[in-house]
């Protein structure tokens, strides 16, 4: 094998400078395209306080979003029980970020599962939609007034429609009430759960 | 065995892409999204009516060149999510653990059906 020469080492300065011409005519484009990949999950700033929105539980109690946030660590999904695409994987979500958190409830974690059906999620139908999934104590299912469902969707629903494609991101609620993270589409129950862990 | 892939009666495993786990069989029926030939709709499902014309009339996908699904294709997107077009479909799509038995199956009863109207 023959030492490198003056070819050789032209070359390489040659492979360099087209590298980092390249690199520098990519770089703001591959940032701003990772911003806009994005954009739609990650840590929310500033930290959004969730609005007082009137809600009616499974268990027929009508409450406050805010109010029933208040205190504990909250991971949110928007869903609706007659849903057969893509709600059953995240209630399948829910079901093992439960399995992953025995200690949930005592530790004052949350689930909310909340409906963006008013009409047909009544309180009945909300109860079986966490029998489905074998749902413990520490998750709730929830569905606002009709008139209160665009001002839910203003805050959670990242600009997507509200009945047929929905957004299915888990949105994470800090124990002062404030929306402070949202993670990528059908996030695993891995990651839901290490997050609930850590807030 | 296709149509009982597809519906259900025969269980399918399959996770979302980004998880470790396989999420239960019942949440990832094909026909939990997907209509298949002349057959109902799913309510306010966005997912892809499944038959001959979807998969075999060659489109162009995204702009780019026609490209068509066959056999091979259609089993790569069940188990990898990637299209015709070597590009990753929606999140939303499990990929499944299936066998070629399984996956020939489901592909003979997805082109079998036709979306055109029956004749009189």
């Amino acid at each position: 094998m023959h030492p490198p020469g003056p070819e050789h080492a032209r070359r390489r300065v040659c492979t360099a400078a087209a590298a980092a011409v390249l690199a520098a005519s990519l770089g703001p484009v591959r940032r701003a395209r990772a911003e806009t990949i994005h954009a739609d999950h990650g840590r929310v700033i500033p930290p959004v306080p969730l609005p007082p929105i009137g809600l009616r539980c499974a268990d027929g109690q009508s409450t406050d979003l805010a109010a029933l946030v208040q205190g504990r660590a909250t991971a949110l999904h928007l869903m609706y029980a007659t849903c057969s695409t893509v709600c059953p994987i995240q209630g399948a979500i829910f079901e093992r970020v439960q399995a992953l958190l025995p200690d949930q409830d005592r530790n004052g974690i949350l689930l909310l599962s909340l409906s963006i059906d008013p009409l047909d999620d009544t309180p009945a139908t909300l109860r079986d939609w966490l029998g489905r999934f074998h749902a413990r104590g520490g998750w709730v299912a929830a569905a606002p007034a009709y008139a209160e469902l665009d001002r839910l969707l203003e805050v959670f629903g990242q600009g997507r429609n509200a009945v047929e494609n929905h957004a299915t991101q888990v949105n994470i609620i800090d124990r002062g009430g404030q929306l402070v993270y949202r993670t990528p589409q059908l996030p695993s129950a891995d990651s839901v759960a290490d997050i609930l862990r850590r807030i | 065995m296709g149509q009982d892939l597809f519906t259900g009666m025969i269980e399918l495993h399959g996770r979302i892409r980004t998880h470790t786990v396989d999420l239960p069989p019942a949440v990832v029926r094909c026909a939990n999204c997907h209509a298949a030939g002349s057959g109902p709709d799913v309510p306010r499902s966005l997912a892809p009516r499944l038959s001959h014309e979807l998969l075999l009339v060659p489109r162009a996908r995204r702009g780019g060149p026609p490209s068509h699904y066959d056999r091979g294709r259609f089993c790569t997107l069940l188990r990898a999510g990637t299209d015709p077009a070597h590009i990753l479909i929606s999140v939303e799509m499990p990929n499944y653990t299936l066998s070629d038995e399984q996956c020939w199956a489901l592909w003979r009863f997805s082109i079998a059906s036709s979306h055109a109207p029956a004749r009189p």
